[in-house]
């Protein structure tokens, strides 16, 4: 309960200081995956790092997950070289919370392809960054600025047959960075379910 | 292979639930779906060529599952509805009444609870053909619904009505819909009137935003039209003026250029909401006075109040000083007499001036100390009694001030002359701060709110206040002579004077007690031993240097030991005894039972301030009011400011308050704003407000089904 309390009065006071901002370098984080390995976003300087925030239980994610969207982005993006960090917020006794075990039968059967999926129950991750929606996408480029905040397209549905026909902006930011121009759209609205954290953490501004 | 399959076979589900959804959501005006029903409100009987009407989408949600509003905030989207209408019929764009703040651990979502309908604005062509006897209005509703967890939801949901091909002699109503439809009406967001205007300006953080409503607001809440504009769970802090109201809002952290409109909707108190398209720029409030009759009330009262404060019992004793000065100037000429009155209340003034730029630099600091904050501090509490102790044992005759010792505190205030009257004038101040008279909270309240200056004007009128009896007098030479002349009876009177000053020490002594640490009432009262051996010292042996030394030397000790023992004795954390019937505060608590429905009734209280105590004894602990209390099924909170509380502070301060007593009783509805009782209470006023929460909350349910 106390380190609970101290955790939240040092999140207070450092958030507004850590949290993510476009064109700003990324805060850094260290979680551990499904299957037990650190990572840390240091490690991954020189490569574009896309962050998905998941709750597998959230109709959104679902809808990205029903429609195989989110598994192709997957697919391709990683295919390119592309760090893709799955990354669950969720506390413990809360919608979408996963043990390792879960979370690793869940991706083998969802056929989903990140690079790992990082268990933050803690919700460390998810306000350094300031995660607010399940999905909500963060893109980092290879210099470790962070160059896209917010949804992961421009069509807030639960519906899986809609997915499809919407504006993919992840993979419009990384396409437009990797041919060396800017992203056009850089910050959006994440859309979605609210990341479910622990209700006595501090508040996100 | 078998995910081929699977995908195949779900692509057929969801062709055949397609196909099959027109036909059983036919003429269905009412769908009940997991943790809400929504129906589709059509108030006309007929429809008819050349006819504007509202319609309107109504859910009723399960307790604690709500809906969103046009911008949800950091989650959640908004519900939607995709009309199928006849042709010659057109729907507007739905209407979305004012949300509420929905908090969600760190983040924080705007929308509806229990109830809410969203009003369409529905228009038929004059060349409109009915294709039959009957027309059907209907649509896709699709929404998401959430609590901790969301539901996403759908329901075809439509309306058969009687079409006429020209409008009828009587247009009829479905009398159920139009009063649903007329129910919420008030629910909807007004356009700011022609007169008041909105101004926003950019500061480092995110934004000032000022509102001109020709009214004093003391809560607003803003929620932003645009998202990505403002961090929409960061608090809103309020500054009230006389004529509207100023926000801070802060900005979302991505935000990069200034938008040119804060585009929004301001919730301010009974459940009034504006249309907010604000522009750049500030506006100048009744903060320094420019529609100043709120202003002269609140100077006006605070006059009144400071006047009052003469007849504290805290205060009473220092009047009978000051009269007892004013005897012994009797003989003195007129115009000595009025420069006494001038400096007597220059004294107050300039220590009021003094604790004013005190608590400003404080609030400025970010400290939302509250008036009366010294009497928190044991510190303060030891010095004061030692204070009026000693100047007791001088009053009672065991030695003369003036003869030998200190310049400062009493000594100063007793001696003659100017510098005595200046100091009478601010021992005055320092003992009647804790009383917080009946008009002096809204007082203290506004000022404590409203800008330097404002603040500045209301304590001198306090002031001045506090000072006009005095000053009448010494102003007046006919009253003057009203007066006994002096003689051997002035000295009786002086004596006389230390019993209230007595008095007043037991009841510093008792304050002192509730709120230093445990056991450290022996060592004020060690205090007073040692006062009193420095008095027979100075009585026996009068303007002696070695006596005097030797007297100043117990008095130190006297202040050192009290002080020692704060500073040793760990201070106890156990609040004083709670009754069994009302709960320690926490903000929490309160939002839970809102949260749950239930009216909460929350006693600002300190065993400090004598007033609650007087209400509580006299009023609240009645069998009646108590009885009364109890069948309301209002729980009963008590915030207890004894010591020093930031939480307890912010919640007077988000009251519109600064002092107590304060009283506010929450009604059931969480969405209704708490309603202050007065600082005095009586049974009557607390039995009447009961009452009307009740048939307030019951009124409302019934004019809802």
């Amino acid at each position: 309960m106390i380190r609970r309390i101290a955790l939240s009065l040092i999140f207070a006071v450092t958030l507004p200081a850590f949290a993510a901002r476009v064109g700003k370098p990324a805060p850094a984080f260290t979680g551990r995956d499904s299957h037990g390995h650190m990572h840390s976003l240091s490690e991954y300087r020189g490569k574009y790092v896309v962050l998905e925030w998941s709750n597998k239980d959230c109709p959104y994610t679902r809808a990205q997950y029903n429609s195989g969207n989110m598994q192709a982005l997957q697919k391709e993006w990683t295919a390119k070289g592309v760090v893709w960090l799955t990354i669950l917020s969720s506390a413990p006794g809360l919608q979408g919370y996963m043990t390792a075990a879960e979370e690793n039968a869940w991706i083998k059967n969802i056929h989903a392809s990140p690079t790992a999926a990082i268990l933050d129950p803690t919700g460390t991750i998810g306000l350094t960054y300031g995660a607010k929606t399940t999905p909500h996408m963060f893109i980092i480029n290879p210099q470790g600025t962070l160059i896209y905040d917010g949804a992961i397209d421009d069509r807030p549905t639960t519906d899986p047959s809609v997915v499809h026909s919407s504006h993919n902006y992840v993979s419009a930011a990384l396409s437009e960075a990797m041919a060396g121009k800017s992203v056009a759209k850089d910050y959006t609205r994440p859309y979605g379910c609210s990341v479910k954290y622990a209700s006595e953490r501090s508040s996100l501004h | 292979m078998k995910g081929k399959a699977m995908r195949a076979f779900r692509n057929l589900l969801f062709i055949l639930i397609a196909a099959l959804a027109p036909f059983y959501g036919h003429a269905q005006t009412t769908a009940t779906e997991p943790h809400l029903t929504v129906q589709l409100v059509v108030p006309p009987a007929q429809i008819y060529p050349g006819q504007h009407f509202t319609a309107g989408l109504f859910f009723k949600l399960a307790p604690g599952w709500h809906v969103y509003w046009i911008n949800a905030g950091d989650s959640g989207e908004p519900p939607d509805i995709q009309w199928k209408l006849p042709t010659g019929i057109a729907a507007g764009p739905m209407q979305f009444p004012a949300p509420q703040r929905l908090p969600l651990g760190p983040l924080m979502d705007f929308g509806y609870e229990n109830q809410v309908l969203f009003p369409i604005p529905i228009s038929v062509a004059s060349g409109f053909k009915p294709s039959g006897s009957t027309t059907t209005l209907g649509g896709k509703v699709t929404w998401i619904v959430c609590s901790n967890v969301c539901i996403p939801g759908k329901a075809t949901l439509s309306v058969d009505r009687p079409a006429l091909s020209s409008p009828p002699a009587t247009p009829g109503t479905i009398a159920a819909d139009q009063r649903l439809i007329d129910q919420f009406r008030s629910t909807l967001p007004q356009p700011l009137p022609p007169s008041d205007r909105a101004r926003f300006q950019a500061t480092s953080a995110g934004f000032a935003l000022t509102v001109k409503t020709g009214q004093r607001e003391h809560s607003a809440q803003f929620f932003p039209l645009d998202q990505n504009i403002l961090a929409n769970a960061a608090p809103q802090p309020v500054q009230p003026f006389g004529n509207g109201v100023k926000l801070t809002l802060t900005k979302d952290q991505n935000l990069a250029t200034t938008p040119r409109q804060l585009s929004g909707v301001l919730v301010l108190s009974n459940g009034r909401a504006y249309q907010i398209h604000a522009t750049p720029g500030a506006l100048a409030l009744a903060a320094a006075g420019s529609s100043s009759t709120g202003l002269l009330r609140i100077l006006l009262l605070a006059f009144v109040g400071g006047i009052i404060l003469n007849l504290m019992p805290c205060v009473f004793p220092v009047l009978f000083l000051k009269g007892l000065a004013l005897v012994q100037s009797s003989s003195e000429e007129r115009r000595t007499i009025r420069l006494h009155g001038l400096v007597y209340t220059l004294g107050i003034v300039v220590s009021f001036w003094i604790v004013v730029g005190i608590l400003l630099a404080l609030r400025a600091a970010g400290h939302n100390f509250g008036w009366g904050f010294q009497f928190q501090s044991p510190l303060f509490l030891v010095l004061l009694t030692l204070l009026l102790f000693f100047l007791g044992l001088s009053l009672a005759g065991q030695f003369e001030i003036g003869l030998s010792i200190t310049r400062a505190g009493s000594g100063l205030a007793a001696k003659q002359g100017y510098t005595g009257s200046f100091f009478t004038g601010v021992l005055a101040v320092v003992v009647a701060t804790p009383c917080t008279a009946p008009f002096m909270g809204a007082a203290i309240g506004y000022a404590l709110t409203a800008s330097a200056v404002t603040s500045i004007a209301v304590f001198t009128a306090v002031a001045l206040g506090l000072a006009a009896p005095y000053l009448l007098l010494a102003f007046n030479p006919a009253w003057t002579r009203l007066l006994p002349r002096p003689g051997a009876w002035m000295e009786i009177l002086k004596q006389a004077v230390s019993i209230p000053i007595f008095g007043t020490v037991i009841w510093l002594v008792w304050v002192f007690n509730q709120t230093a640490a445990a056991g450290s009432l022996v060592f004020l009262l060690t205090a007073f031993l040692l006062l009193a051996i420095a008095g027979w010292i100075l009585g026996r042996w009068p303007a002696k240097l070695p006596a005097t030394l030797a007297a100043v030397l117990v008095v130190t000790a006297a202040v050192a030991v009290p002080v020692w023992a704060i500073h040793t004795l760990a201070p106890t954390n156990a609040s004083r005894a709670q009754d069994a019937v009302w709960q320690p505060f926490s903000p929490e608590l309160v939002a839970k039972y809102r949260a749950e429905g239930k009216p909460v009734f929350l006693d600002f209280t300190a065993s400090w301030c004598l007033s609650c105590q007087v209400n509580e004894r006299i009023v609240l602990d009645r069998p009646d009011v108590q009885n009364a209390l109890k069948s309301s099924g209002v729980q009963l909170v008590r915030a207890d400011w004894t010591r020093h509380s930031k939480t307890i502070a912010d919640t007077l301060a988000s009251l519109g308050r600064d002092g107590i007593p304060t009283y506010a009783l929450y009604p059931a509805n969480p969405n209704d704003p708490p309603r202050l009782l007065p600082e005095v209470l009586t049974p009557g006023i607390v039995i009447r407000a009961l009452h009307q929460l009740k048939s307030g909350a019951s009124s409302a349910v019934n004019s809802g089904f």
